[in-house]
């Protein structure tokens, strides 16, 4: 007898044959990026102005507006509506913004600033030194949930003030209708990158003496907020200033942020020509981007602003084995790993990033695999390659959040360090239980350890990650936990020295230290790739801001509502 | 299992040896694919793995089914994949038959009853949920075990009560929470995971669907004569339902079991696309489709072949399971 087959029957190998095609249809059919929308007058013209600049992110807002406790997310759209005293330039270079000059007295404990004169602010008021003091107090008062405040620390009276015990913060001068100084109690080079933060700009009278949430952001940048301009969740929409300070600038009418967008979300949205500007690209799609003769143009790589590396528990066997820790230095080929995401990695050798390293003949770590074997046989633990004995006799624990890329290096690491007998046992779990075991002292004997610049100079590297006061308890990022008292000695001394030469040569010196006693082993740096539409000129990838597009102008030559790109 | 006319009608049904043959070639694939591949699967080849463009190479006669994102042999990994995932679906769901046969059975044959409950079974297993619910799981099977134990020593007095009706409550308990949310969430409180917690988690989460057939069998065949004589002559409940039970409803057991591995497949497969199965290195189907989610357009052989091999191995099994169906029980089709 014959079956007589069920609808059951029929359905099941149709969907098993859709499901196939399904995912094998990319190998035929879409493959290929839509074309870039064309530029009218190209990059040589004069800047036009007009028209709305469209971005999108995958995150939310989820931080308030205000320079005094914005973070994440918040960075950029405060970037361009609140301008600082000083800023950074392309090459990350603190220069005057709303300070029209500055100097440096009293052997580097008095930063005395003069205002531009005619600076307009949102709400049309002029910008005196008046509104540098109110803001400055307001950003570092007990009631403003800051989270920067005790980068500050150094400003005269500023314990009295933190603690409530001072009305008005003793260390910020209003000398003059466009002078302010800022006396510090003793010297320190950091505090221009510290003021070129956003922490301290100044902000209009609405915001008041103390902070409110309650409040429309209005600052002195290039652009604003219009009441409305903010659809929680949903979008930000920042116009002109008409004011700013800058003529001529900004030449864009508005710019305007959608969030909660999904990476692929956001390319194909850019394909089709609805947004201008694409930064968050799956690194798949970016190496697309990067080999498309078509776009290959319009694809800007900035620089390194994160590094990586991996970071061994120095206060844990096997680690707390130098040689060990110096095998490992040794055992990682960087630039396998940097395979894994070629568009925005670069190989990493020492602590500093490309941008912050003054000696290029510094070797720092490298590969080197006969080294990596003579550290172990000097450590104690002789690893043979031909017949896979020795080596550390247990698994290490290596701890990594899933989903990460971290989760990827960590599988080469395994291979890696196999070669020299060191066998990794991954550990995943969320990326805040990673935080908290990493921060934990004995939790975690390895695990990836990453930082972001929070302002471009070696100090914002060296004293929260490897200095012995950046230990536990927790909530503190030497995740190596790291202590030596040479190092210390050097970070310290620089922090207050103000001659830039020996500033820079003790650094040089807590480098080498660092890349020798290896509590990471330094692996990557990270940059941007960004990739944009012809028809948007003007636009370069910033050192130290997410995105700046104060200097950006448009010229599209399709109206944005009729869509389809070139040929 | 299968007398010769259910064996006939087993092969006369064309799905159902398509399932077989389906089955038995992955089970081949995963068994003999790993001596055969030219690369170890936790290995990552910087010379052929990569193609010109930094993306993982193709397919080609190095790399069959391509390379992975961290340039490894897909051909190798998804055929380990295939042992670990098949280990994993086949061993849950034996676990998951074992705890739904003696729940369907015991509920089907006291349907209607109220049974006396030793005290030191019964103390027992209120202990045991009480140790559950604490987080101490092993105390609680050791409770159980204990309490089981000694009220089969010696005759106990208890309190009478409708097992039935608990067990089946304790079903729709089960029920009410969506199978893969309680599975994450079991899943997530684990510190670590591994092949045997994953299969222990899939199978004791998932018994329930094979205990309501096996209860609804088994209230059918209790009221069968031969049943009814044991019982009449005397034999204990737990012989008769040895016996003369569970032999009857065994064929259900299994047709339901096969059609389970292939759920049990799509659960593995989920759970560790979520992240929360084996650790990689180890290779399983759904890790492998989210590792590379984002390659399926530059280099779609990342998830092609772990998708395909999940989408046959569900498609086989069903099959399989739904030709036994057929075959042993006729009258249902």
């Amino acid at each position: 007898m014959r079956s007589i087959p069920s609808r059951r029957d029929v359905l099941a190998p149709a969907l098993a044959l859709a499901a196939i095609a399904l995912l094998t249809a990319p190998l035929g059919c879409s493959k290929t990026l839509a074309s870039p929308f064309e530029s009218v007058l190209g990059d040589a013209a004069t800047p036009q102005r007009g028209g709305t600049l469209h971005l999108a992110t995958i995150a939310d807002l989820r931080s308030t507006l205000d320079p005094a406790t914005g973070t994440d997310l918040a960075i950029s759209p405060i970037h361009h509506m609140f301008a600082g005293l000083v800023d950074y330039d392309e090459q990350a270079h603190v220069v005057p913004d709303l300070a029209d000059h500055w100097d440096v007295a009293d052997d580097g404990t008095t930063y005395r600033f003069v205002l531009r004169v005619g600076v307009t602010m949102h709400d049309g008021a002029e910008l005196t030194a008046d509104d540098v003091k109110r803001s400055a107090e307001r950003a570092l008062h007990p009631s403003t949930p800051d989270p920067n405040a005790s980068s500050f620390a150094g400003i005269v009276g500023y314990d009295a003030y933190s603690a409530g015990k001072a009305e008005h913060l003793a260390g910020v001068a209003v000398e003059g209708r466009y002078v302010v100084a800022f006396h510090l109690d003793k010297p320190d080079a950091t505090f221009p990158f510290l003021l070129a933060m956003h922490t301290l700009r100044p902000t209009c009278r609405s915001a008041g003496d103390r902070y409110s949430d309650a409040w429309l952001p209005c600052g002195a940048g290039p652009f604003m907020l219009p009441a409305g301009g903010w659809q929680r969740g949903t979008s930000l929409r920042l116009v002109r200033h008409e004011g700013y300070f800058r003529p001529g600038l900004p030449y864009l009418d508005a710019v305007e942020w959608t969030f909660n967008m999904q990476q692929v979300v956001q390319r194909v949205r850019f394909e089709r020509g609805e947004l201008d500007l694409l930064r968050e690209l799956t690194d798949a799609d970016a190496g697309r981007f990067m080999t498309d003769p078509r776009w290959k143009p319009f694809g800007l790589v900035g620089p390194d602003t994160t590094i990586y590396g991996e970071s061994m528990n120095t206060r844990m066997p096997p680690f707390d084995n130098i040689e060990i820790r110096r095998a490992v230095a040794a055992a990682v080929d960087r630039e396998h790993q940097r395979l894994l995401m070629p568009s925005r990695m670069s190989v990493l050798t020492q602590a500093l990033p490309k941008t912050l390293v003054d000696d290029p003949s510094f070797e720092g770590q490298r590969y080197d695999y006969p080294a990596a074997l003579e550290h172990m046989r000097k450590a104690g633990y002789p690893y043979d390659p031909v017949t896979g004995t020795g080596g550390w006799p247990a698994p290490i624990e290596y701890l990594a959040y899933d989903p990460g890329f971290d989760v990827m290096t960590a599988q080469l690491l395994q291979q890696d360090l196999a070669r020299i007998g060191l066998r990794l046992r991954l550990k995943l779990v969320s990326y805040g239980a990673f935080l908290t075991l990493q921060e934990r002292e004995g939790s975690s004997a390895m695990s990836e350890g990453n930082w972001m610049l929070d302002y471009p100079d070696a100090s914002s590297i060296f004293e929260p990650l490897f200095t012995s006061g950046a230990i536990a308890p927790e909530g503190r990022f030497n995740t190596a936990f790291y202590s030596n008292p040479r190092f210390d000695e050097r970070v310290a001394r620089a922090h207050t020295e103000v001659d830039a030469t020996v500033r820079r040569a003790l650094y040089r010196e807590a480098n080498a230290i660092l890349c020798d006693e290896a509590p990471w082993a330094f692996t990557l740096g990270k940059h941007d790739f960004i990739v944009h539409q012809p028809y948007l000129h003007g636009f370069r990838p910033h050192p130290v801001w997410p995105l700046d597009v104060s200097g950006v102008w448009l010229d599209r030559a399709t109206d944005r509502a009729l869509g389809g790109g070139l040929p | 299992m299968l007398d010769a006319r259910a064996r006939a009608r087993f092969i006369r049904n064309r799905s159902a040896v398509a399932g077989t043959v389906i089955v038995a070639a992955l089970v081949l694939f995963a068994l003999l694919g790993p001596l055969v591949a030219r690369h170890g699967p936790l290995e990552s080849d910087f010379v052929h793995g990569i193609a010109a463009d930094g993306m993982p190479a193709g397919p080609s006669a190095d790399f069959p089914l391509g390379a992975d994102r961290i340039f490894r042999d897909v051909f190798a990994r998804v055929t380990l994949a295939g042992r670990v995932s098949l280990l994993i679906a086949v061993s849950a769901t034996l676990i998951a038959s074992a705890i739904g046969a003696v729940v369907g059975v015991i509920a089907g044959y006291y349907e209607g009853a109220r049974l006396r409950v030793p005290w030191p079974a019964f103390l027992a297993t209120v202990g045991a949920i009480a140790a559950m619910a604490a987080g101490h799981p092993t105390l609680a099977l050791v409770v159980l075990a204990t309490g089981v134990a000694v009220s089969l020593a010696r005759r106990f007095g208890g309190p009478r009560l409708d097992v039935d009706g608990l067990l089946m409550r304790a079903v729709d308990v089960m029920l009410a929470f969506p199978f893969l949310l309680l599975v994450m969430a079991i899943g997530a409180a684990l510190d670590h995971t591994s092949e045997v917690t994953i299969f222990v988690v899939l199978g004791v989460t998932g018994w329930t669907g094979v205990a309501r057939v096996l209860r609804a069998k088994t209230m059918q065949v209790r009221s069968l004569d031969y049943v009814t004589a044991s019982r009449a002559l005397g034999q204990p409940a737990g012989q008769v339902m040895l016996k003369h039970v569970l032999p009857s409803v065994i064929g259900p057991l299994i047709v339901s079991a096969t059609v389970q591995v292939a759920q049990m497949i799509v659960a593995d497969s989920v759970l560790s696309y979520l992240g929360m199965g084996i650790t990689p290195p180890t290779p399983t189907w759904g890790r492998m489709l989210f590792e590379g989610q984002d390659y399926y357009l530059v280099a779609p052989w990342v998830v092609a072949a772990p998708a395909a091999v999940i989408v046959l191995a569900v498609w086989g099994f069903n099959m399989l399971g739904e030709g036994l169906r057929d075959a042993l029980d006729p009258q249902q089709t």
